[in-house]
């Protein structure tokens, strides 16, 4: 079996990492790279830092902070947030991203994750989706951290931006998201089975049942987590030793 | 202390490269310079992204042929995920396109036959053939740990005993690592797996 | 040049302040029911360095005040006014937004009180709005008087004031002022607690040294000298078919009477140190409060004031008399509350702070009975001219704040 993968997200605002519900608020939690040295050594598997407010801003800031926390930390990193165009996606590889994860500028522009994915491959690529449940078995795409619509059937945009070369989709139920209250199950069941890329769940994670759960109903390649871990509510490694009993696979340090 | 040069030729994730050899307190430095390289007491060889690019960049900067010398010198060489597909002959990534020819085979898409996803990238466990013992190669650490994957292709050695370790995605069992001689190749990234990457690199640096 | 002319005597220089964003154009609170079209309003005071009173008040906050004594201060309130025998004993106004989701919460079920929440009920209740007022007492736990005044005058007023003084909001202020201690005096409460003081946001900065609300707010000596809309009761009555029954939502109690009643309006802020975005995430983990799931127009914020479908043409007027929109508000208060830089409220007040409020447009104008081109007329009849200039045939503000 495939072994699930607990990614660390850390949303980062200036020198901060943040902590929001529904993707709104900014409630500061701790230092960006310390946070994510503490991940990775309690055997967090990825760290995704997304910039919370870049697009508000109109600038980017991460560079600085990714290129600090790759000395320290060996483990996959991804970037997102206020990607909007095919210089930033070089700077942050440069800077010591594996993975940038683009949304807003995806939508605005289909071109851009066409281009990125032919010059650096799709596994550098991590298509984000931030979806909003409209009506049953509907969701919309948000983009702007979760501030604007567009209209945009989430699980058909899904599909669109597997075609257009993503190597990866990481979906982020903005109803579920700062809640603790579990995942957006029926979404990431719908967008897993119609992808052939692996899907990373996020938004809603309170306890290791509802990991299993959503993997009863679909075997997501791997979920990401906030709240739990910066509010020190749990560890990684005790939620890893919980899924394991529960035979789930995971990586143990 | 190990001078360790790694090949830049515009691909691959160079500040984890350069990120872990720093940690591990190597001399390390980018370079595309011939001299440079074979004054180098190790070459590492990173790669992420497409066959095609990567062949046409090495090809474009000159660094096939110095390549091929550093291998003969009996240095240790390291190609990484990217780095280890073009040591084969032949890739079939979009079409067919030449590789450096160090090791005999050819690379492929990973075959999946269930409900696996493509790209492969998970953490995965790797594990010791008979025909290639890891006792004094580079996975010689005492101990085992899962290590990174992310990738759509393997390689596939002709010869069974240059396949230093194997790993299984889904049904399918795949080329995880391969030897021959004093070229080695992880399709798994060490620089990206936590501590038993870096205690890998560790040992690629001290061989 | 002739020194352009400044409507409601206004500072004819155009100020922001070093800190926040917030201009020198900014009015005080007002006491509604003496406000007539045309009249001088007071603004927040800047001092020689350019900042706002509200930043000061701030940085008071931060240093100058012991929340720990403040704190003993309201548990002896509460310790005074608590009744055992399970009547009411505190009645926290408000519509289950944020800020009176977290006062009305933390004083049943921190401060041991047993809280009678009233709401005055908004023009047009959002969907979002419906949804967190009746969380609010679903999850959250809370008794709630739903007071909905009727809304043919309630309609109108809001059309004389959006007409005479382009302030729309102004009946539902004059509501939401009053309730509280009129709900007081009826049920027999002695306690009234608010959430904010004014004071944070620009009021004089005396006015936070007590914690008490001014009587002149929630007061009248004589009921038909009030103003509605810019206009008396007494007018009022002489030009519709309104009686003067229909006022009766309208008409505080006089001060007398709530003296006699020992009546009593605090504000929490006074004792507990306000942070509107705390107050956000508790009462999302509290009274199943939800953020909206698109950004408010004007602003950038989700959570703040998000239940009237009027509130966006409350901002957008505030933006044509005084040059200063949504996003300068919400973005000034997160730059004293720290969550944001001056630069990044500046960006934030440059993107958003125009924008038009059209979702409920149409609605908004069926409301108040307006065409649109009555409606512009109007909007456009109260640009003063030292803040706005027209040209090319479009109306441009001739400040807009920019980083230091």
């Amino acid at each position: 079996m495939n072994k699930l993968r607990l990614i660390a997200r850390l949303d980062v605002k200036n020198e901060h990492v943040i902590k929001g519900i529904h993707l709104e608020g900014l409630r500061k939690v701790g230092d960006p790279v310390e946070l994510a040295k503490k991940y990775y050594e309690d055997g967090v598997d990825e760290i995704v830092f997304m910039d919370a407010v870049a697009s508000l801003y109109g600038r980017n800031n991460l560079f600085d902070i990714i290129s600090r926390a790759c000395e320290k930390v060996f483990i996959p990193i991804t970037i997102g947030g206020g990607i909007r165009d095919l210089n930033d996606i070089e700077l942050a590889l440069k800077s010591g991203a594996d993975k940038v994860a683009i949304n807003t500028a995806a939508i605005r522009n289909n071109n851009l994750i066409k281009e990125a994915s032919r010059i650096w491959g799709s596994q550098c690529i991590v298509g984000s989706i931030e979806a909003k449940f409209k009506a049953k078995g509907k969701w919309e795409a948000f983009v702007d951290n979760g501030r604007e619509e567009t209209g945009l059937d989430a699980v058909d945009w899904a599909s669109k931006l597997v075609d257009l070369g993503v190597g990866e989709l990481m979906v982020t139920s903005i109803d579920m998201e700062g809640t603790k209250k579990g995942f957006d199950i029926e979404l990431l069941h719908k967008i897993n089975n119609s992808v052939d890329v692996p899907v990373i769940a996020a938004g809603g994670y309170g306890r290791v049942n509802h990991i299993i759960d959503l993997y009863e109903t679909s075997k997501i390649s791997g979920v990401a987590l906030a709240s739990i871990l910066h509010y020190s509510i749990d560890t990684c490694a005790s939620i890893k030793h919980e899924l394991n009993i529960n035979d789930i696979n995971v990586r143990v340090l | 202390m190990k001078k360790v040069a790694v090949i830049d030729y515009g691909l691959g994730n160079i500040t984890s490269i350069m990120n872990s050899l720093n940690y591990l307190q190597a001399s390390s430095f980018l370079t595309k310079d011939y001299d440079e390289i074979m004054m180098a007491d190790a070459l590492i060889l990173p790669g992420v992204g497409a066959f095609k690019v990567g062949m046409a960049n090495l090809e474009k900067f000159g660094l096939v042929q110095v390549i091929k010398d550093f291998v003969q010198t009996g240095k240790p060489f390291l190609g990484i995920c990217l780095g280890m597909q073009m040591l084969f002959d032949e890739s079939y990534e979009f079409g067919v396109t030449k590789g450096l020819g160090l090791i005999q085979g050819q690379v492929k898409e990973l075959p999946v036959n269930d409900n696996s996803k493509l790209p492969h990238i998970s953490w995965n466990e790797i594990s010791e053939s008979d025909l290639c013992l890891w006792k004094n190669t580079i996975l010689d650490t005492g101990y085992k740990k899962d290590v990174y994957f992310v990738h759509s292709f393997v390689g596939i050695p002709l010869n069974e005993r240059a396949i230093l370790a194997t790993s299984r995605y889904g049904d399918t069992l795949f080329c995880a690592a391969v030897k021959f001689n004093n070229v080695y190749g992880t399709q798994f990234h060490p620089e990206k797996s936590g501590k038993y990457g870096l205690d890998i690199l560790n040992r690629f640096i001290n061989s | 040049m002739d020194k352009l002319k400044a409507y409601y005597g206004l500072p004819s220089e155009v100020k922001f302040c070093t800190r926040c964003v917030i201009s020198n154009q900014r009015p005080s609170s007002t006491v509604e029911f003496k406000n007539k079209a045309g009249e001088k309003k007071q603004v927040i005071d800047f001092d020689e360095n350019g900042v706002c009173s509200a930043c000061r008040f701030h940085e008071k906050k931060e240093e100058g005040i012991d929340w720990q004594k403040r704190e003993e201060t309201l548990w002896r309130l509460c310790d005074k006014f608590r009744k055992n025998d399970g009547s009411y004993d505190v009645i926290v106004p408000g519509s289950g937004g944020k800020d009176s989701a977290y006062t009305s919460h933390v004083l049943k079920y921190k401060y041991g009180m047993n809280p009678l929440t009233v709401t005055w009920a908004p023009h047009m209740y959002t969907s979002i709005g419906w949804e967190n007022f009746t969380n609010w007492m679903h999850e959250g736990g809370l008794d709630n008087i739903l007071y909905t005044p009727n809304g043919k005058l309630h309609r109108h007023l809001t059309k004389l004031a959006f007409h005479n003084l382009l302030h729309p909001f102004q009946p539902f202020i004059i509501g939401q002022r009053i309730i509280g201690p009129a709900m007081a005096a009826r049920y027999g409460v002695q306690l009234v607690m608010y959430g904010e003081n004014q004071a944070e946001y620009g009021n004089k900065v005396d006015e936070n040294n007590i914690p008490t609300m001014d009587t002149k707010f929630f007061s009248v000596d004589n009921n038909m000298e009030m103003n509605l809309g810019g206009l008396t009761i007494k007018e009022i009555l002489e030009s519709t078919d309104f009686k003067i029954g229909d006022f009766a939502p309208y008409m505080p109690m006089s001060n007398t009477e709530l003296m006699a009643k020992g009546v009593e309006v605090h504000y929490l802020g006074y004792y507990l140190k306000w942070d509107p975005q705390e107050c956000y995430y508790y009462a999302v983990e509290n009274t199943g409060f939800k953020a909206n799931t698109e950004r408010t127009e004007g602003s950038y914020s989700k959570y703040s004031s998000i239940d009237d479908k009027i509130d966006p043409f409350h901002y957008f007027t505030t933006l044509i008399k005084f040059g200063i929109g949504r996003a300068t508000y919400d973005a000034a208060q997160e730059v004293r509350n720290g969550k944001i830089l001056r630069e990044e409220a500046v960006a934030l007040v440059r993107k958003f702070d125009q924008e038009f409020p059209k979702k409920y447009f149409r609605e908004f104008l069926e409301y108040i009975d307006t065409t649109e081109d009555e409606f512009w007329t109007t909007i456009n009849k109260h640009r003063s001219p030292h803040l706005w200039s027209k040209e090319a045939g479009d109306w441009k503000l001739r400040h807009i704040v920019t980083n230091l």
